[in-house]
C-alpha cells in the first residue's frame, strides 16, 4: 500500500512539467517517464482498490487554510477512480503520439503534463475549493495548447474557449459559494468539504427547495458547458478544429469528462431534493445533444469537426444515463465516460494523422487512402467501428447499458434517441470512413505513406483497450456499479420522486 | 524620555536620515548612482526588519498622542516598504547616472511620508505625512523630464493639490466642530453633536481621499499619470501612494466619523459599484498597457471600497462567522479582506509596472511609437521570457485566479459582503472579476500567442530580481494564506475591536 498515493499521482506530472520545460529537446523523454510513473501507480491502485466498498479510498486530508474551512482533501471512489485510470492511460498515449513534435517541444510536453495534473486533481478533490482550483488550472494549459500550436484561427478559438468555459465555471463558483455560505458548522465556521456540503443539501431547513434550485442550476450549467451539452456546445467545434491533435485528444478524452464527473459526484446526490422539472429539462438537453450532435456530424465537411460533433452526441448518452437514474443507466453512463474517453482518442488521432500526412482534413478532397496506408486504415476503421457502437467493443456495451437502463424510467426519450440517432451515428461514421479511406486512390495521393510507428502504436493500443473493455467490461463496471449503488442508495427512484 | 522608548519608530527615523544622507553624498560624489541605489535598498531592508520586529505591537501612542504604532500601521508600513524596496531594486538598473541620488532620496522621502500617514491619529500629522509623500511623488512623476512626464506630473500635481485643499477644508471644519485635532476627540464630538457641518466635513474628506484612492468619479488623473510618469514611478504611485489614501480613509472615517455610519454606507456602495464596473469596462477598450493597468487599479480600488460599505452596514453587529472557532464579525472580515487585497494588489501592480518598465526600456529613445502600446508586447514570451512569465502570473493574479495573492483578498472581502447581507454587491464584484479577465487575457495572448514584434530584449538584472521577488511573494501569499489572514485580522482588530 503506497501512502499519499493520490498526492504522488498529482505531484509527479507537475514535477515532470517543470522538468520538461527546462529539458529542451529532451522534453519528450522526461514527459514520457513523468506520465508512465502515474500510470504504473494507478494500475497498482487498481489492484489495491476495494471494488465493493462504498466509502472513499486512498483518502488524504490536511488543513490548508483552516480559517476559511479549506482543506487539502483528496480521495477516490468508484466515480472518480475509473476516470483517474483513464487520465493516466490517455496521457501516456498522447505523449507517445506527439513524439515527433518539433515546435517548442519543451513547452508542449510541459503543458500536456500540466493538463494531466489538472484533470487528476479534479477527479480526486473532495474539497470544493481545491476542486475549483484544479478545474481552473485545466483551462490554462489548454488555452496555450490551442493558442500556440493551433490552426489558422487559433487566437480566436483559444480566447473563446477560455472565456466561454471560464464564465461557466464562475457560475459554478457562485453556486459553490452559496453552498459554503449557507451551511454552518456547529461552531459557526464554514467548510468547503464536498461530502459534508452535499449531504447537507438533503436538509430542507438549511437549504429550502427554492434556494437549492438556484444552486443546482448554477452547478448544472458549469458541468453542462464543460461536457458540452446542447445549447452550450458552441465553444467545442472551434476549439477542436483549431487545437493541435494532442490538444484535441486531451480536450475530448479528459476535459469533457470533468463535466460528466460533476454530474455523478455533485448533481445526482442533489437531484432528489430539487424541483422535479429539472429531470425533464436535463433529459431533453441530453436527447437533443445526442440527436443534434449526430445530425451535425453528418453535415460536416471537415473530418475533425465531424469527430467533434460526435463527441457532443456521445456525451449526451452520459447525461441521459445519469438523469434516467436507474442502476443500469447510471453505471452505463459512467462506463460511457470511460469508453468515449478511450475511443475518441483514436478518432482525433486519425484526423490529426490525415491532416499532417495528406495536408487536408476536408472529407470531399480525400479518397482511397487505404491503398497507401493500409495499417493506418485498419486501425482507423476499428476506431470508427468502436465509436459507432460495434458489439464487442466498449462503446456498444456503454450505450447499450444506458439505453436499456433509461428505457425503464424515460421510455419516450429513449425511443427518440434510438430512432433518430442510432442510424445517423452509423451513417456519418461509415460515410466519412468510406469517402476518406476507401474507393480508388486519387492521383495526388500516390506519394502518401504510412504514418510514424509511434502514432500507429498509440492508436493500436487504444483499439486493444476498447476490445478488452468491450469483451470484459466487468473489469471496470464492477467499480462503477458500486458507485452507482452508492449514489442511488440514500435517495429515491424517479418513480418515488414523482417524475414519472 | 529614553531613546529606546521610540524604538517602534526607528524605521521612519532611519529612512529620514538616510534620505538626507543620500542627497548630501550625491552632491559631494560624482557618479554615485549605483552606490545610492544600494544604500537605499539596504536602508529599506533595515527599516523593514525594524518594522517587522514590532509586527503585532499593542497600540502605542507617541508625540502627544499624534502617532500610533499598532498592528494596522505596521501592516501598511510593510506594504509600503516592500513596494519601495522592489521599485528601488528595479530602479538600480535604470537610474545609475547623474540625478540618481535625487531620485532615490525622493523615493525614500515618499516612503517616510506614507509610513507617517499609516501611523497618524491626528489630522495635522496626517496632512503633513500626506503632503510629504505627495510632493515627493509629484517630483518623481516628472523625473525623466520628457514631455509626457511633465504632462503627467502636472496633471497629478493639480489634481493632487485640489484634493489636498478639499481634505484640508474638511479637516478645518472637523477641528472647528470638535476643538481638537485628535481623531478620538473628533469621534466623540461628532457623536455628541451631529449636524449638517459634520456631513459637509465628511463629504470634503471623502472627496479628498477619493482622489488619492482614484475612486470614480475622482479617478480621471490616474490613467494619464500612470501612463505618462516613468514606469517605475507608476509602480510606486499605483501600489504605494494609492494605498496611503486607503489607510488614511480607514483611520479617519472609521475612528472619527463612526457616528455617521448609517449615512454613508449606501453612498460608498454606489461609489464602489461604479468604480469597479467603470474601471473594468474602460480597461477593455485601451491599447496602452499602462492605461490598462491604471484602469485595472481603479477597478481594484472599487473592490477595496467594498470594505467601507461592509463596515458601515455591519459595524457593531454580532459575529456572523467563525475562523478556527473564534467568532468574527462581518465588519472585521471586511477590513481584513481589504487589507489582504491591498497587500496582494500592491505586489501584483508593482510587478506588472516593473514588467512594463522592462518592455519600454527596449524601445529606442526618441522613437515615434508609443513604448507601452500593446503591440509592443507581441511575442514577449520569446523576446523576454522571464518578464513575460512573471507578467503572466501577475495578470492571472490580478484577475483573481487561485492560487495567487489576488484571489485570497477578494475571497475574504467578498465573503464579508455576503455575511453582511450585501449579496448583490458580492455578485457584482465576482462578475466584474470575470469581466476583468477579458483585458488581462488580451495582454497574455499578445505576449504568448502573437509572433514576436521585435528583437530579443536584454532583461536587466535589477528588473529581473525585482520581478522574481514579486512573483515569489504573489504565489507565496496565494498558497499559504493562513498566516496572512490572521495577520490582517489582527490589524483589522485595531480599528474594530470585538
Amino acid at each position: 500500500m503506497i501512502s499519499n498515493a493520490i498526492s504522488l499521482l498529482i505531484a509527479i506530472p507537475l514535477l515532470g512539467a517543470v522538468l520538461s520545460f527546462f529539458a529542451g529537446t529532451k522534453a519528450k523523454f522526461v514527459a514520457l517517464i513523468a506520465s508512465l510513473i502515474p500510470l504504473a501507480l494507478s494500475l497498482q491502485m487498481y489492484l489495491e482498490f476495494d471494488k465493493t466498498s462504498k466509502i472513499m479510498q486512498f483518502v488524504e486530508s490536511y488543513n490548508w487554510v483552516p480559517s476559511l474551512g479549506v482543506k487539502y482533501t483528496v480521495g477516490m471512489d468508484g466515480i472518480g477512480f475509473p476516470l483517474v485510470l483513464l487520465s493516466t492511460i490517455v496521457s501516456v498515449l498522447v505523449i507517445i503520439y506527439s513524439w515527433g513534435e518539433t515546435k517548442k517541444p519543451n513547452q508542449y510536453f510541459a503543458l500536456l503534463l500540466l493538463n494531466e495534473v489538472g484533470v487528476l486533481g479534479v477527479f480526486t478533490s473532495l474539497d470544493f475549493f481545491l476542486f475549483y482550483i484544479f478545474w481552473e488550472i485545466v483551462l490554462i494549459p489548454m488555452f496555450f495548447l490551442i493558442g500556440s500550436w493551433g490552426g489558422p484561427r487559433k487566437d480566436y478559438a483559444a480566447v473563446k474557449f477560455f472565456i466561454y468555459t471560464h464564465v461557466a465555471s464562475l457560475v459554478m463558483l457562485l453556486a459553490i459559494f452559496a453552498l459554503y455560505f449557507t451551511y454552518q458548522m456547529p461552531d459557526g465556521s464554514r467548510t468547503f468539504d464536498m461530502l459534508t456540503l452535499l449531504a447537507a443539501t438533503a436538509d430542507k431547513t438549511i437549504f429550502p427547495t427554492a434556494m437549492l434550485n438556484i444552486i443546482f442550476a448554477g452547478l448544472l450549467l458549469g458541468f453542462l458547458v464543460k461536457m458540452p451539452a446542447f445549447p452550450f456546445h458552441t465553444w467545442l467545434p472551434d476549439a477542436h478544429v483549431e487545437a493541435p491533435t494532442a490538444g484535441s485528444v486531451v480536450l475530448a478524452a479528459l476535459l469533457l469528462k470533468m463535466g460528466g464527473y460533476g454530474l455523478f459526484r455533485i448533481i445526482l446526490p442533489m437531484l432528489p431534493h430539487v424541483d422535479k422539472a429539472f429531470v425533464t429539462i436535463i433529459a431533453i438537453i441530453a436527447v437533443i445533444s445526442i440527436v443534434y450532435g449526430a445530425f451535425m456530424a453528418l453535415a460536416q465537411k471537415d473530418i475533425k469537426k465531424l469527430v467533434a460533433y460526435s463527441s457532443v452526441s456521445h456525451m449526451g448518452f452520459v447525461t441521459l444515463g445519469a438523469v434516467a437514474f436507474t442502476w443500469m443507466s447510471v453505471t452505463g453512463a459512467m462506463f460511457q465516460q470511460f469508453s468515449h474517453g478511450i475511443i475518441t482518442c483514436v478518432l482525433f488521432m486519425s484526423a490529426g494523422t490525415i491532416q499532417h500526412v495528406v495536408g487536408t482534413r476536408v472529407i470531399a478532397d480525400l479518397g482511397g487512402l487505404a491503398d497507401r496506408m493500409p495499417k493506418f486504415a485498419v486501425i482507423m476503421m476499428a476506431g470508427f467501428m468502436a465509436s459507432l457502437g460495434l458489439p464487442g467493443m466498449s462503446g456498444f456495451v456503454a450505450e447499450f447499458m444506458v439505453l436499456t437502463g433509461s428505457f425503464a424510467t424515460l421510455p419516450v426519450y429513449t425511443m427518440i434517441v434510438v430512432f433518430l440517432s442510432v442510424v445517423t451515428t452509423a451513417a456519418y461514421h461509415l460515410w466519412a470512413m468510406q469517402k476518406a479511406m476507401f474507393g480508388p486512390i486519387l492521383k495526388k495521393y500516390m506519394n502518401v505513406h504510412e504514418p510514424h510507428a509511434y502514432e500507429l502504436f498509440s492508436m493500436a493500443m487504444i483499439i486493444v483497450l476498447s476490445l478488452i473493455f468491450g469483451l470484459q467490461p466487468g473489469l471496470i463496471t464492477d467499480i462503477m456499479g458500486t458507485a452507482a449503488t452508492q449514489v442511488m442508495e440514500p435517495v429515491m427512484t424517479l418513480t418515488q420522486m414523482g417524475v414519472i | 524620555m529614553e531613546f529606546s522608548h521610540y524604538a517602534p519608530l526607528w524605521g521612519e527615523a532611519l529612512l529620514t536620515i538616510l534620505a538626507v544622507l543620500v542627497v548630501l553624498l550625491g552632491s559631494l560624489m560624482k557618479n554615485s548612482g549605483k552606490l545610492m541605489g544600494y544604500l537605499s535598498a539596504a536602508g529599506l531592508v533595515a527599516a523593514l526588519a525594524l518594522v517587522a520586529s514590532n509586527l503585532t505591537i499593542k497600540p502605542t501612542l507617541f508625540f502627544f498622542d499624534t502617532i500610533s504604532v499598532d498592528a494596522l500601521s505596521q501592516f501598511f508600513k510593510v506594504v509600503f516598504l516592500v513596494v519601495s524596496l522592489l521599485v528601488v531594486i528595479a530602479s538600480m538598473s535604470k537610474y545609475t547616472g547623474k540625478g540618481a541620488d535625487e531620485y532615490f532620496a525622493l523615493l525614500l522621502f515618499a516612503t517616510v511620508g506614507m509610513m507617517v500617514v499609516s501611523s497618524s491619529v491626528d489630522i495635522i500629522t496626517l496632512f503633513v505625512g500626506f503632503e510629504l509623500a505627495s510632493l515627493s511623488t509629484y517630483a518623481l512623476a516628472a523625473f525623466d523630464r520628457s514631455k509626457k512626464n511633465l504632462e503627467a506630473a502636472m496633471k497629478y500635481f493639480i489634481f493632487g493639490s485640489v484634493a489636498s485643499a478639499f481634505m484640508l477644508f474638511g479637516f478645518s471644519l472637523l477641528y472647528g466642530m470638535a476643538g481638537s485635532t485628535h481623531f478620538v476627540d473628533i469621534a466623540a464630538a461628532s457623536l455628541a453633536n451631529f449636524g449638517p457641518a459634520t456631513l459637509v466635513a465628511l463629504l470634503f474628506v471623502i472627496v479628498g481621499f477619493g482622489f488619492k484612492m482614484a475612486l470614480v468619479p475622482f479617478h480621471m488623473w490616474a490613467p494619464d499619470t500612470y501612463e505618462g510618469a516613468p514606469p517605475l514611478v507608476s509602480a510606486l504611485l499605483a501600489a504605494g501612494s494609492k494605498k496611503m489614501g486607503f489607510v488614511a480613509a480607514f483611520r479617519v472615517i472609521l475612528i472619527a466619523l463612526v457616528a455617521l455610519r448609517m449615512e454613508w454606507y449606501m453612498a460608498f456602495a454606489i461609489l464602489a459599484a461604479l468604480t469597479m464596473t467603470l474601471g473594468n469596462l474602460a480597461a477593455c477598450w485601451q491599447n496602452n498597457v499602462r492605461r490598462i493597468l491604471a484602469y485595472s487599479s481603479i477597478a481594484q480600488a472599487g473592490y477595496i471600497a467594498i470594505a467601507f460599505v461592509v463596515i458601515g452596514k455591519a459595524y457593531g453587529l454580532a459575529p456572523t462567522t467563525a475562523f478556527n472557532g473564534i467568532p468574527i464579525s462581518a465588519a472585521q472580515l471586511g477590513l481584513a479582506g481589504a487589507l489582504l487585497l491591498i497587500l496582494g494588489h500592491a505586489l501584483m501592480k508593482t510587478g506588472a509596472f516593473i514588467g512594463t518598465a522592462q518592455v519600454s526600456s527596449s524601445v529606442a529613445k526618441g522613437s515615434e511609437s508609443d513604448p507601452d502600446d500593446i503591440s509592443n508586447y507581441a511575442g514577449l514570451a520569446k523576446r523576454a521570457p522571464i518578464t513575460a512569465f512573471c507578467m503572466l502570473i501577475f495578470m492571472f493574479a490580478l484577475a483573481g485566479i487561485p492560487p495567487t495573492a489576488g484571489y485570497i483578498g477578494k475571497f475574504v472581502l467578498f465573503s464579508s459582503a455576503i455575511y453582511s447581507g450585501l449579496v448583490w454587491l458580492a455578485v457584482l464584484a465576482i462578475l466584474n472579476s470575470a469581466l476583468s479577465l477579458v483585458y488581462y487575457l488580451r495582454i497574455i495572448s499578445y505576449m504568448y500567442l502573437k509572433e514576436a514584434a521585435g528583437p530579443k530584449i536584454k532583461e536587466q538584472k535589477g528588473y529581473v530580481v525585482a520581478l522574481v521577488l514579486t512573483l515569489i511573494g504573489v504565489v507565496w501569499i496565494g498558497v499559504f494564506p493562513e498566516g496572512f489572514i490572521n495577520w490582517a485580522l489582527q490589524a483589522a482588530a485595531v480599528l474594530l475591536p470585538q
